[in-house]
């Protein structure tokens, strides 16, 4: 799946590509003017075509259909090719082979902005056709030097390349940013589902026994004489009930009982104080309650005091929790900064919701931890936008370095080689190229480490400014701004990276003001070694390449932030329908568990086919009550569910005046809850239809877990179940009916 | 007349006791009675043939400690506590206790373990023959799937004619079941005047075979 960083980026990466296209060929057009080309009429009228065409192709491929790429992009191949046949009529030839023109400006950037708008395959087959075509237009233009053209054509070849290369970097980037958020929200939705289920099944038990269990129990005690209206229209109340929707809404939980598990289950005396209730968001409430968990087993580990007091309240429009025990205490100022302790967990955790976490603590004096939320589900909290946007960075950065060596190696190196013998002295060229060199490597071995530039970025900025005033120094006037000139525009490339993370005002003054201190620099030694025209579409080409890397750095700054956010509503509506999903197969296991048994029987109630004061009604009502009873003492955090869903059903007998005589042996597995369920039947429908004095027994040995009742009840009243994991066997002796159900599964 | 001293510090469980003692056919003598071990140590409860002892007179844990001293000086300790769990009715029986009665069998049992107890007679309550029959520890004596069932039945059940109609025996075998069960207890783990005596009864009653110990 794409994520929504990777899918931003695509969007947005076509849409700036191609303004970066108009705008650049905008301006390189204007050039046609300034070289004055050979035949201006027919120039004219190519930079008008040429302008038009561009508009109507970017609309149409923002616009358009998907497929009409299919057929747009070939006549734009075909259009670019033309125009470079143009060069003729066009362009000026003046700058000679080595220089340039506006065509070619216009032609390049076509290029080089196709990486950010087609697939790997056509961007090749589009350069291998539009190289050629620009090469014969020059042949055409200068049919004398045009093989001399041959470098800067390969240049351009390498520029696509390297264009390519940014985009597969930041788009590399944008999908690492889409998983790692995508890891986090997988974690938080199963949280909220977690959580949501507790809640539902809270309040589904809390139903229960307000509704089915006491219908039930009235009945089996023989409160309803016979059959009556308000007892038939009950059952029909509650047969609602039990098969109705979920209760709960699955964005909003209750934040209280889950506060008083979280104390439950802590090894501390915990003091709770909270109010009644505390209605907020499931997922706010989950994180509230993960922090309050992770601040006690800090008391636990730390403090050296055995209890903490837990308070919670609402506050304004925020939920607040406290944390507070009056343990050893520490110094927050002296703790070691590589600890993940409790202060950054918990702040990071309590960002994500929205909310804060503040720590206060002295040596001796204790330790107060305050967590606080937005009561209402936020729409964004800052949240992923740090994630998407260090990640897009991160990406981008490693684009330009990688850039920037090729550049200064492969581009720059060779001319600074082939022209040892016109610099008077080589050292400071290999100075600023070495200087060069060694930032970029440095900034690398930053990035790889994670870290910030801080304040080294203008030492740096001030450096690259020095190494490129020493190389202009140190060539000879009249080769200036020529080829010889190697760091003139190059030097940008190093400011470039160092400024990616700036504003883009701050970027655009910094690269300007290199370029206007070289040219100065070589206006004020004189003539120089290319003409002005040449130099304005040589310019072009340079800096709009490095401002458009400038702008996607901006782009994507942006652009973490919608990602952010359209993952953050994407994560909303997928958690809401997990949860509901979830909710939805919960209900219908447990209607399917009481399908067979309670829902005829309520049913029967209702209708009035089924007498509550007949006898056998009562018993079966009495049954049904008891085991109702053991469904409400399920509760996965008791450390024995078996004797606490037995002990709810001994204390209901109990109540009815029989007196059991309870015992257990030995050491039982770990029990399913099915198992379980089936295990207690015959004991838990005794105990409950039961008169006198009653023997309720259980016992482990060898993974076999027994469960034994011997009761004064009809043995008709008594399921015996027989499953291929339960075996249950009967004895009746007298009125004394003993039966035992044994379950061998936790033979290991 | 079989003599006890009662240890215990809740004067009720003292009172049910004297009551259930008086009521016994025929009677018990209760010679003295207190929350401390001292009485039965000191006169007249040093007399006493039967001592029936309270596990939990403080808060410092079963008191293992009193119990062995009695043991070691021979007398009879039918020990009668609320607690039901395992470690703690082996641990008692290892040390050398006669019997182990929870409170709750204190009205079916305690009369009877008494008389046992006097006539060094093994004696077998449900919830210590539960504890026997699901016994894992290592040094635990061998017994036959005969001899584990028969425990756990009885166990479950507090009968033992149910225990015998359910596993087609006869009451004797049961009881023969349970004594043989209650002998092998008392040939394992430490030595104690009582557990030999015991063993020594056995033997001598035709009960276990020297060479089945």
């Amino acid at each position: 799946m794409i994520g929504s960083a990777e899918r931003g980026l695509r969007r947005q990466g076509l849409k700036y590509a191609l303004a970066l296209r108009l705008a650049v060929v905008g301006v390189a057009s204007l050039g046609s003017f300034v070289e004055s080309a050979p035949r201006p009429v027919v120039a004219i009228s190519v930079v008008v075509l040429l302008n038009v065409w561009n508009v109507l192709y970017a609309t149409t491929m923002v616009r358009g259909p998907d497929r009409a790429r299919y057929w747009l992009v070939p006549v734009d191949v075909a259009v670019t090719c033309a125009l470079a046949v143009t060069q003729l009529w066009t362009a000026s030839a003046e700058g000679g082979a080595a220089g340039t023109n506006w065509v070619l400006a216009a032609v390049g950037i076509t290029i080089v902005s196709y990486s950010w708008q087609i697939g790997p395959a056509g961007l090749a087959a589009a350069t291998v056709v539009v190289v050629p075509a620009l090469l014969a237009g020059s042949a055409l233009a200068r049919p004398g030097d045009w093989l001399s053209s041959v470098p800067l054509q390969l240049w351009l070849v390498m520029e696509v390349v390297l264009s390519f290369a940014i985009y597969r970097f930041v788009r590399r980037a944008a999908r690492a940013a889409d998983r790692q958020v995508e890891r986090g929200e997988l974690v938080r939705r199963q949280a909220a589902v977690a959580a949501s289920r507790r809640v539902d099944e809270r309040e589904y038990l809390a139903a229960l026994h307000d509704t089915a269990s006491a219908t039930l129990l009235m009945v089996g005690a023989g409160i309803a004489g016979g059959r009556q209206q308000w007892l038939a229209d009950q059952a029909a109340r509650d047969l609602e009930v039990i098969g109705g929707p979920s209760i709960v809404s699955s964005r909003e939980a209750d934040l209280i009982p889950m506060l008083r598990d979280v104390g439950r289950l802590t090894p501390l005396r915990v003091h709770l104080d909270l109010p009644e209730t505390l209605r907020m968001p499931a997922t706010t409430a989950v994180l509230l309650c993960h922090g309050t968990r992770e601040a006690l087993t800090n008391v636990v580990r730390h403090a050296g005091v055995g209890e903490a007091t837990v308070t919670a309240r609402p506050d304004g429009d925020l939920v607040s929790v406290e944390v507070v025990d009056h343990g050893v205490g520490f110094d927050p100022q002296r703790l070691p900064r590589h600890r993940y302790g409790l202060t950054r967990s918990l702040v990071e955790r309590m960002d994500r919701a929205g909310g804060q976490a503040e720590v206060h603590s002295r040596p001796g004096h204790g330790t107060r931890v305050r967590l606080s939320c937005p009561r209402r589900p936020t729409e964004l909290a800052g949240d992923d936008t740090e994630v998407f946007g260090s990640v897009f960075l991160t990406g981008l950065r490693w684009a330009v370095v990688v850039m920037n060596l090729v550049i200064l190696t492969c581009l720059d190196l060779p001319k600074l080689i082939a022209n040892l013998d016109i610099y008077p002295q080589v050292w400071p060229q290999f100075l600023a190229w070495g200087g060069f060199v060694a930032v970029t490597i440095g900034v690398a071995l930053r990035i790889h480490r994670g870290g910030d530039l801080g304040r080294w970025r203008w030492a740096l900025i001030a450096l690259v400014f020095a190494l490129s005033a020493v190389a202009t120094a140190a060539i000879p006037p009249e080769h200036r701004l020529g080829t010889v000139h190697w760091s003139e525009g190059d030097a940008g490339w190093t400011l470039v990276l160092l400024l990616l993370d700036v504003r883009v005002p701050v970027f655009v003054g910094v690269l300007v003001a290199q370029y206007v201190m070289t040219f100065a620099h070589a206006a004020l030694g004189g003539d120089s070694a290319l003409p002005v025209t040449s130099l304005v579409s040589a310019t072009v080409i340079v800096l709009g390449y490095q401002f458009a890397v400038g702008l996607i750095a901006a782009v994507l700054r942006r652009l973490a932030s919608s990602s952010a956010r359209a993952a953050r509503a994407e994560e909303q509506v997928r958690t809401e329908e997990a949860v509901a999903e979830q909710l939805h197969r919960d209900r219908v296991e447990r209607y399917a568990g009481l399908a067979d048994t309670t829902v005829p029987l309520l049913r029967g109630l209702a209708s009035g086919t089924l007498d509550p004061g007949a006898e056998d009604t009562r018993r079966r009502c009495a049954v049904e009550a008891a085991k109702m009873r053991r469904l409400l003492a399920e509760d996965a955090t008791a450390p024995d569910p078996l004797l606490h869903e037995l002990r709810a059903c001994i204390e209901l007998a109990e109540r009815n005046g029989v007196s059991v005589s309870f015992a257990e042996a030995g050491v039982r597995p770990v029990i399913p809850r099915e198992v379980r369920r089936v295990l207690t039947e015959p004991a838990i429908a005794a105990l409950a239809t039961a008169r006198g004095r009653v023997r309720l027994t259980v016992a482990g040995a060898d993974g076999t877990v027994t469960v034994s009742v011997i009761a004064d009840c009809p043995p008709q009243a008594v399921p015996v179940p027989n499953t291929d994991q339960i075996a249950t066997s009967t004895m009746l002796d007298g009125d004394r009916l003993w039966i035992q159900a044994t379950w061998q599964g936790g033979r290991g | 007349m079989t003599t006890v001293v009662v240890v215990d510090d809740h004067p009720a469980v003292v009172a049910g006791v004297r009551a259930w003692c008086m009521l016994a056919d025929p009677p018990i003598e209760v010679l003295d009675s207190g929350a401390n071990v001292g009485v039965a140590w000191l006169t007249p409860g040093d007399q006493a043939q039967v001592v029936i002892l309270d596990l939990q007179l403080d808060v410092t844990g079963p008191a293992y400690g009193d119990l062995k001293r009695l043991v070691d000086a021979g007398r009879q300790v039918v020990v009668y506590s609320m607690r039901a769990d395992r470690e703690t009715v082996l641990t008692c029986l290892d040390i050398g206790a006669f019997t182990y009665l929870t409170k709750s069998e204190g009205q079916d049992h305690l009369v009877a373990a008494v008389e046992a107890a006097a006539t060094n007679t093994p004696y077998t309550p449900p919830v210590l023959s539960g504890a026997f029959g699901t016994d894992d520890r290592p040094h635990r004596p061998r017994l036959s799937p005969r001899e584990s069932e028969v425990l756990l039945e009885w166990f479950h059940c507090e009968s033992k004619d149910m225990v015998a109609r359910r596993l087609n025996l006869t009451v004797r075998r049961v009881n023969a079941c349970l004594e043989r069960v209650r002998v092998k207890y008392a040939n394992v783990g430490r030595e104690a005047p009582t557990k030999a005596a015991l063993v020594a009864r056995a033997i001598q009653d035709g009960l276990v075979l020297a060479d089945e110990l």
